[in-house]
């Protein structure tokens, strides 16, 4: 059976931590507190007007406005890193991007490699299906994912 | 729940219930109806804010497999009423077991299944991600609800169990107790899935994993449990206590009356609990023939069955000794209900 007693330790132990001024939820690898005031590293690939990849300067389209936006909430400077949907993923999944763009949707396929924003903005496709667009941040990175939600929910978004 | 079938309740099989097992079977009735209500007030809010916590998706699953108890107390507790038929001459009571087997089975296999996915989980580090929700154009931490879910969730089937337990008793039920019980150990749940989310909240994501493993655990423990005293009573085990703490005393008592008859030499019965109530074949060695009427034999039968409600369906076989094959542990001396 469960302990009890653990249980209800563990408990007491975790909101005396909240009440001691620890914020809840915590990065387990610090995403938030690393980007701030430095650099944020985004990933993204080309995806109809959601982003565009001029041949040269900065991505163009909604999402990496978007982010430019958020980045100065953090008083963080990109750092844009252009690949492919799968590269993507796996640079999130080993930490070696902070957040990826690329018009994904919330039912996208690589929820075993990367976390998911709340979807920000609804559209449909050809077929009349709703698209939910999201962002992908990585696993776990739970401060700096509801940083970001709380900056997404914030915005208008023209589509 | 109409006033009809609580008419119709008033009996197991052709057993007549008595008063006070004929108000516990309406109350049991009752309880398990407002358990199902709460479970599926309870399974719609925890999926609401599922998330992608582990522990949040134990508990949920937990909570599912909580309906199946009160289902099968429910469906049993239609199928026993029905009189014996040609087809089936000793009752329906075995549709207890038979629910018992299903519900045990089932939470083995996801306590089993749960505590797997959980460890898959914890071995390969998957971090679980935890968001925003928006709540009245408000944008926090659905963790915080997640918690806010278990704890509401933790009190009710508590109580709910405390009641049933009684029933449990009273009506000699073992689906019922076995959900009571499942009721009972409810709160640690719901408590254990709150810790795992609060602990994903202060960046320990294994946390969520812990809480997931202990959840599944104490599912497969209860299965097992459960299990065993489902095949128990299928297997025509010895009448046991509700609780399956001891061996049920009825046995010994009808021993202790039939031996102190006085055309009685020896007697002695082998008891195995059809669900509700007993089969009970006692073996009575008389004094002499002349002693042994059958008038005697029959009077020795009905303060038997008076003397408790789940004693009805008895035979008494008078033999010329005990018979050995029949009554295991006859030659060791002391009575089979040590």
């Amino acid at each position: 059976m469960l302990n009890i007693r653990g249980a209800a330790a563990g408990l007491v132990l975790l909101l005396g931590l909240t009440s001691c001024g620890i914020t809840i939820p915590q990065d387990p690898d610090g995403t938030l507190e690393r980007v701030s005031g430095a650099t944020l590293r985004v990933g993204v690939t080309e995806n109809a007007e959601w982003v565009q990849l001029p041949r040269a300067g900065d991505p163009a389209g909604i999402e990496p406005g978007l982010v430019e936006e958020f980045a100065e909430t953090l008083d963080a400077t990109i750092e844009w890193v252009p690949g492919s949907e799968h590269e993507l993923a796996q640079d999130l999944s080993h930490g070696q991007l902070d957040m990826a763009i690329g018009g994904f949707a919330a039912d996208t396929p690589w929820i075993k490699e990367a976390g998911i924003t709340r979807p920000y903005a609804e559209t449909r496709d050809e077929r009349g299906k709703t698209v939910k667009h999201v962002m992908l941040v990585p696993m776990g990175e739970n401060a700096f994912l509801l940083k970001l939600d709380q900056f997404l929910q914030a915005q208008e978004v023209e589509l | 729940m109409s006033s009809n079938g609580e008419e119709e309740a008033a009996r197991f099989g052709h057993t007549e219930l008595p008063e006070e097992q004929r108000r516990a079977l309406h109350k049991a009735v009752k309880w398990e109806w407002i358990t199902i209500v709460f479970l599926a007030v309870s399974t719609f809010l925890v999926y609401l804010v599922l998330g992608n916590s582990q522990a949040m998706k134990a508990a949920w699953i937990e909570d599912l497999l909580s309906f199946l108890p009160p289902i099968s107390f429910l469906i049993a507790a239609r199928i026993i009423r029905r009189r014996p038929t040609e087809s089936h001459p000793y009752g329906y009571h075995r549709a207890v077991g038979v629910a018992h087997l299903v519900a045990a089975v089932a939470l083995v296999v996801m306590g089993a299944y749960l505590l797997v996915d959980s460890g898959i989980g914890l071995v390969t580090a998957e971090h679980p991600t935890i968001g925003g929700v928006t709540l009245l154009g408000n944008t926090f931490w659905l963790g915080w609800l997640m918690v806010l879910a278990m704890l509401f969730t933790a009190g009710p089937p508590v109580v709910l169990g405390i009641i049933k337990m009684k029933l449990a008793k009273t009506l000699h039920d073992k689906v019922l107790y076995a959900d009571a019980d499942m009721n009972k150990a409810d709160w640690m749940t719901a408590l254990s899935a709150a810790v795992g989310v609060l602990g994903i909240g202060v960046g320990l994501w294994w946390a969520d994993y812990a809480a997931a493993i202990l959840i599944s655990t104490s599912i497969l423990h209860d299965g097992i449990k459960n299990l065993r005293a489902a095949i128990g009573g299928l297997t025509d085990t010895r009448a046991r206590t509700y609780d399956d703490s001891r061996p049920d005393p009825v046995g010994e008592r009808i021993d202790s009356y039939l031996q102190s008859l006085s055309w009685v030499r020896e007697a002695r019965s082998r008891v195995r609990d059809e669900g509700h109530v007993f089969h009970i074949e006692s073996f009575v060695v008389p004094r002499g023939w002349p002693g042994a009427t059958l008038q005697r034999i029959e009077k020795a039968r009905e303060a038997c069955v008076e003397m408790d409600w789940k004693v009805q369906d008895m035979v008494i076989v008078p033999v010329s000794e005990l018979p050995e094959e029949f009554l295991p542990g006859l030659t060791q001396g002391g009575g089979e209900y040590r």
